[in-house]
C-alpha cells in the first residue's frame, strides 16, 4: 500500500505540474527565430528535445528546410542569448555563433554538416 | 451526402472521378534512385537500405544501386539511406522524383554492426537482434548488468543460490554459461569469472545492449550456442563529459558512479568510468536465520582510450575491479575461521583486471575494404569459502584476432576472414584437490555475405580451431534473412557450438549445500546444435508502430557435462551426457504504443528443456514450462516524466528436492507466482531523480534455504532457489549530466 500511496503522490504532483504549465499567462512571451546548421530529422528532434529542458522556454519548432529554429519563451526567465548558446551546446551553429566542438562532434554522424 | 442537393449528386460524382482521375497517378508514383560511393561515383552501392524516414517501409539497391519506392509509403518527405561502412544518411526528396545520394564512407571499426535505429527489434541485422538502448537501461535499478534484463523479455535472470545472492541469466531456457558474453564485440567475463560476472559491468559503463538469439557469427569464437549478449561501452568520442549516478535502496544498499569523459588531443578521446556499490547492512526478512542478500562491497574501474585519425581507428580499454562478499547466517562471523564458529558463512574475494585493444585500418578509397585486430589480455583471481568448503580459482587468459573485409566482385558479396588464437591457463583448488588445465587454440575462420540487393540475406561462417587438449573442431553456421514484404521478415539460423565446462564455477549454487561434489568420469567439452528460425511482423494500427515477434529454437546437444542432483539426494555428481539433452524454446512477443508516449510489450514464453539424468529423460529443475512477462512505458513529451511497469508470472518449476528425492518421481514443485517492479522518474536539464520498487506484491520464496535450521548437518541445500528472497525493495536515486 505504501507504494500504491507513493506513487499517487507522484501522479498528483505529476497532473499538477501540467495544470500549471497551462495557466501561465502570455504576457512575457516572445518568439524569436535562430538561424542554425541542423540538417535533417534526427537534429529536429535533438534540438527541439534541448530546448524543452530550457529555463523559460514554452515551445520550439525547427524547420528543416530552412534550418530556421522559432522558440518561443518567457522574457522573464530567458533571453535570446541564453538560447542560442543552448543551442551551440547542443552542437548546432546559432545565428552567427559556432557550434561547440565537442558537442558537435558527439552528434550522429547523419547530423553533421558534411552529411548533405 | 444528405446535404447535398439532389440536383447536384451526378455532377458530385463526376468532380469525383475527375478527382480520382488526377489523385490515382500521383499515388502510385515512385521515387526512383541511384546509391554510389562519394569518392568515386561510378562505384554503385549493392545492397544499400533505403527506407522512409519514420516508417519500416523501404528497400535495397540493386546490383546497379538502383532502387525504387514508392511515394504512397512515405510520411515524410525523407529517405534514411544506410550501408555498412558508410555514413547513413537522411535526404529530403520532396518534389524529386530521381535522386543519386552519395554516402560518405566512415572510418568506423569495421566489424561492429553499428544499430542506430530506435527499433528494439533490428530489421536490418541477419540475426534475430534486439537491442535494449540507454533509455530502456534507465527504465530498471542501477547498477548492475543483471538489472539491465528486467524490461527485456528474452534474456532471464534467476539467482542461483539463496546465500552468495549470485545471478545468472539464461537464454532459450539454457544456462548463462550457453550465452557469449561479450563487451564491445570482444568475448568478456568467461570461464571461472561466470558466476558473478553480470555484477562486474555496471549498468552505467554501458551505452547499449544487444541481444542475438540463436547460433550468431563465427567471428567471435564457438563458444556461444544459445546466442550472444553484445555490450556496447560508452564511446569515449560521444560520451557526456560527466556523470554521476547515486542509488540507494530499502535493503541500505548503495551504489555510486562517476564517468568522466574528454578530448586529448585532436586524435585521442577518453573516457574514466568509476563505480562502487556496498552493502553493509544484514537482512533476514524471512526469518530463517540466513541474511537474504549477502553483504558485499565493489570498487570497479574501467577506462577507455579511441585514436581516431584518417583511416585507422584504434580503442584501448582496462578494467579493474575488486569484490568482496560475505553471506550465511546473521550471526556470522568473517573474521573468525569457519572451523572456529558455529555459525555459517561463505566468504569470497574476487580481483581482476583486463586489457584490451582494437584497432582497424580502412583501405583508401574502398570503404568497404578494411582489416582489424583485436587483442586482450585477463587475469581472474578469487578465493572463496562456502561454509567448510574452501573453492579458489585463477584464470589467466589471452587472445589476438586477425579480421580482413572484402567484396568479391561488387558489395552484394561480403566477406570476412581471420586467424585467431586464444590461450587460457586455469587453475582451481576445490577442498583439497588442485586441478587445471592450459588451452592453446589457434584458428582460423571465414564468413561469406551474400545479399541478393531485395529482400534475401545470407550469411555462412566457418571455423576450425585446433585445440590442444581436445583436437580439431568445426563449426559451422549460417544465417539467412528473408524479407517478404520490407514489413514481413523471416530468419534462419543454424550452427553448432563448443565449449570447455568449469563445472564448479559455472554451478556454484551447489557449494552452498551438504551435497557431496563428485565427477564421476573424466569430462568432455559441451558440444551442441542449435537451430531455429523467428518471424517479425512491423505494423501500423492508427498511425503508431507496432512490432510482433514470433521465434522457436531447438537447441540438441551432443556432449554435456550434466549435473545431477536426482539421482541420489546427498550428491551432487558431474558426468557426460549419456542420451538425450534438449531445449525447446518458442517466444511470442508484441510491442505497441496503445496511445501517444504509452508502449506496450507482452510476450508470452513457453520452455520445454530435458536432459538424460542416469538413463532416465527428464525436466530440467527449476526451468518453468510457462511464463509471461507485460511490460508498460509511458513517457510524457522530450521524456520530461516517465514511468514503467515490469509484470511477470512464473509457472511451476520442477524442483530436485534434497529431502524426498530418492527417485526422479518424487521431486517437488514450485509454486506459481507473479512479480511486478514499477520506477517513475524525472528529468531536469542536467538532473534526473528516479524512485521506484522490485517485487512489489513483495513474494518471497518460501523456504530457500533448505535445512536452514542446521547448516552444517546432512539436509542443507540453498541451492533451490527458484523466486525472489528479499521480498520488496524500495530505491531511489539520481542523475547528474554534464554534456
Amino acid at each position: 500500500m505504501k507504494v500504491l500511496k507513493s506513487l499517487l503522490v507522484v501522479l498528483t504532483l505529476a497532473l499538477m505540474s501540467f495544470g500549471a504549465n497551462a495557466q501561465t499567462q502570455n504576457k512575457n512571451e516572445q518568439t524569436v527565430k535562430i538561424k542554425t546548421s541542423a540538417v535533417c530529422d534526427m537534429c529536429k528532434t535533438t534540438l527541439e528535445k534541448a530546448m524543452a529542458y530550457e529555463k523559460g522556454v514554452k515551445a520550439s519548432s525547427l524547420d528543416v528546410d530552412s534550418k530556421v529554429l522559432t522558440v518561443v519563451f518567457d522574457s522573464r526567465k530567458t533571453n535570446v542569448d541564453n538560447l542560442r548558446k543552448a543551442v551551440n551546446e547542443t552542437g548546432y551553429d546559432a545565428d552567427d555563433k559556432p557550434a561547440s566542438e565537442r558537442a558537435y562532434k558527439r552528434l550522429d554522424d547523419c547530423c553533421k554538416k558534411g552529411a548533405h | 451526402m444528405d446535404v447535398i442537393p439532389v440536383k447536384l449528386k451526378g455532377s458530385f460524382r463526376a468532380i469525383l472521378i475527375l478527382y480520382f482521375l488526377t489523385i490515382l497517378p500521383a499515388t502510385a508514383q515512385q521515387l526512383t534512385g541511384r546509391v554510389v560511393d562519394q569518392t568515386n561515383t561510378n562505384l554503385p552501392l549493392i545492397g544499400a537500405n533505403v527506407v522512409w524516414k519514420g516508417t519500416a517501409k523501404g528497400t535495397s539497391t540493386d546490383v546497379l544501386g538502383n532502387f525504387a519506392l514508392s511515394t504512397a509509403d512515405a510520411l515524410t518527405p525523407e529517405i534514411i539511406v544506410s550501408y555498412i561502412g558508410y555514413k547513413p544518411d537522411t535526404v529530403n526528396v520532396s518534389g524529386k522524383s530521381n535522386v543519386v545520394i552519395q554516402l560518405t564512407p566512415t572510418s568506423k571499426l569495421q566489424e561492429v554492426v553499428v544499430e542506430g535505429q530506435q527499433a528494439r527489434y533490428s530489421s536490418l541485422t541477419p540475426t534475430n537482434s534486439q537491442v535494449i538502448t540507454t533509455r530502456d537501461l534507465e527504465k530498471s535499478a542501477c547498477c548492475n548488468l543483471a538489472e539491465s534484463f528486467e524490461t527485456n523479455a528474452s534474456v532471464e535472470v534467476s539467482t542461483t543460490d539463496a546465500v552468495s545472492g549470485a545471478k545468472q541469466i539464461q537464454m532459450l531456457g539454457l544456462d548463462g554459461s550457453y550465452t557469449l558474453l561479450t563487451t564491445d564485440n570482444i568475448p568478456a567475463l568467461r570461464g571461472l569469472a561466470t558466476p558473478y560476472r553480470l555484477n562486474y559491468l555496471s549498468g552505467t559503463f554501458i551505452e547499449s545492449i544487444d541481444i542475438i538469439k540463436g547460433t550468431g557469427s563465427v567471428l567471435n569464437g564457438y563458444e556461444s550456442i544459445s546466442g550472444q549478449v553484445n555490450v556496447m561501452l560508452k564511446d569515449p568520442e560521444k560520451a557526456e563529459r560527466l556523470y554521476f549516478n547515486l542509488y540507494g535502496n530499502s535493503l541500505a544498499k548503495f551504489d555510486a558512479n562517476l564517468n568522466l569523459a574528454t578530448s586529448v588531443g585532436k586524435k585521442w578521446n577518453t573516457i574514466l568510468m568509476l563505480h562502487t556499490n556496498h552493502l553493509g547492512n544484514r537482512v533476514d526478512r524471512n526469518n530463517d536465520g540466513f541474511m537474504d542478500l549477502p553483504l558485499g562491497t565493489q570498487y570497479n574501474v574501467f577506462n577507455k582510450w579511441k585514436y581516431s585519425h584518417n583511416d585507422v581507428v584504434s580503442e584501448f580499454g582496462i578494467n579493474a575491479l575488486r569484490e568482496t562478499r560475505v553471506g550465511g547466517q546473521m550471526e556470522y562471523n568473517e573474521k573468525v575461521p569457519q572451523s572456529e564458529q558455529p555459525y555459517y558463512g561463505t566468504n569470497s574475494e574476487t580481483e581482476r583486471a583486463m586489457a584490451y585493444n582494437k584497432s582497424s585500418y580502412t583501405f583508401p578509397g574502398k570503404p568497404y575494404q578494411s582489416i582489424g585486430l583485436i587483442t586482450s589480455l585477463a587475469h581472474h583471481k578469487f578465493d572463496s569459502s562456502y561454509g567448510l568448503r574452501d573453492y579458489d580459482g585463477e584464470q589467466n587468459s589471452g587472445s589476438a584476432r586477425l579480421i580482413f573485409q572484402s567484396i568479391l566482385g561488387h558489395t552484394g558479396h561480403t566477406y570476412k576472414a581471420g586467424l585467431s588464437y586464444n590461450y587460457d591457463n586455469y587453475s582451481e583448488t576445490f577442498s583439497d584437490s588442485t586441478f587445471g588445465r592450459t588451452e592453446h587454440v589457434p584458428g582460423a575462420f571465414v564468413e561469406y555475405i551474400y545479399n541478393n540487393t531485395k529482400n534475401l540475406t545470407l550469411v555462412a561462417g566457418s571455423r576450425v580451431d585446433f585445440h590442444n587438449l581436445y583436437g580439431t573442431v568445426f563449426t559451422p553456421r549460417l544465417n539467412v534473412k528473408f524479407d517478404a514484404t520490407p514489413n514481413t521478415i523471416f530468419r534462419v539460423a543454424a550452427g553448432k557450438g563448443f565449449r570447455v565446462a568449469n563445472p564448479i564455477a559455472e554451478n556454484s549454487a551447489i557449494l552452498v549445500s551438504s551435497r557431496t561434489i563428485k565427477a564421476t568420469e573424466e569430462l568432455k567439452p559441451e558440444q551442441a546444435w542449435n537451430l531455429g528460425g523467428s518471424f517479425t511482423h512491423y505494423f501500423e494500427l492508427d498511425g503508431r508502430p507496432g512490432t510482433f515477434v514470433t521465434d522457436y529454437y531447438y537447441t540438441t546437444f551432443t556432449n554435456q557435462v550434466v549435473l545431477d542432483m536426482y539421482t541420489n539426494p546427498s550428491q551432487a555428481l558431474f558426468y557426460n551426457l549419456d542420451g538425450r539433452s534438449f531445449s525447446k524454446s518458442f517466444q511470442t512477443e508484441i510491442q505497441y504504443e496503445v496511445l501517444k508516449g504509452l508502449d506496450i510489450k507482452a510476450a508470452y514464453k513457453f520452455f520445454d528443456v530435458k536432459t538424460t539424468y542416469n538413463g532416465q529423460l527428464i525436466q530440467k529443475p527449476m526451468i518453468p514450462q510457462h511464463r509471461f512477462f507485460v511490460n508498460l512505458g509511458f513517457a510524457t513529451p522530450f521524456d520530461k516524466w516517465r514511468a514503467d511497469l515490469t509484470g511477470q508470472y512464473f509457472g511451476m518449476m520442477p524442483l530436485a528436492s534434497i529431502e524426498q528425492a530418492s527417485t526422479a518421481n518424487d521431486m517437488r514443485e514450485s509454486d506459481r507466482f507473479y512479480t511486478f517492479n514499477a520506477q517513475v522518474s524525472r528529468a531536469f536539464k542536467r538532473w534526473e531523480v528516479y524512485v521506484g520498487g522490485e517485487n512489489l506484491l513483495n513474494y518471497k520464496q518460501p523456504n530457500p534455504v533448505i535445512g536452514a535450521d542446521q547448516p552444517f548437518g546432512p539436509n542443507f541445500d540453498a541451492s533451490m532457489v527458484w523466486g525472489p528472497i528479499t521480498g520488496r525493495v524500495l530505491y531511489a536515486g539520481l542523475r547528474f549530466t554534464l554534456d
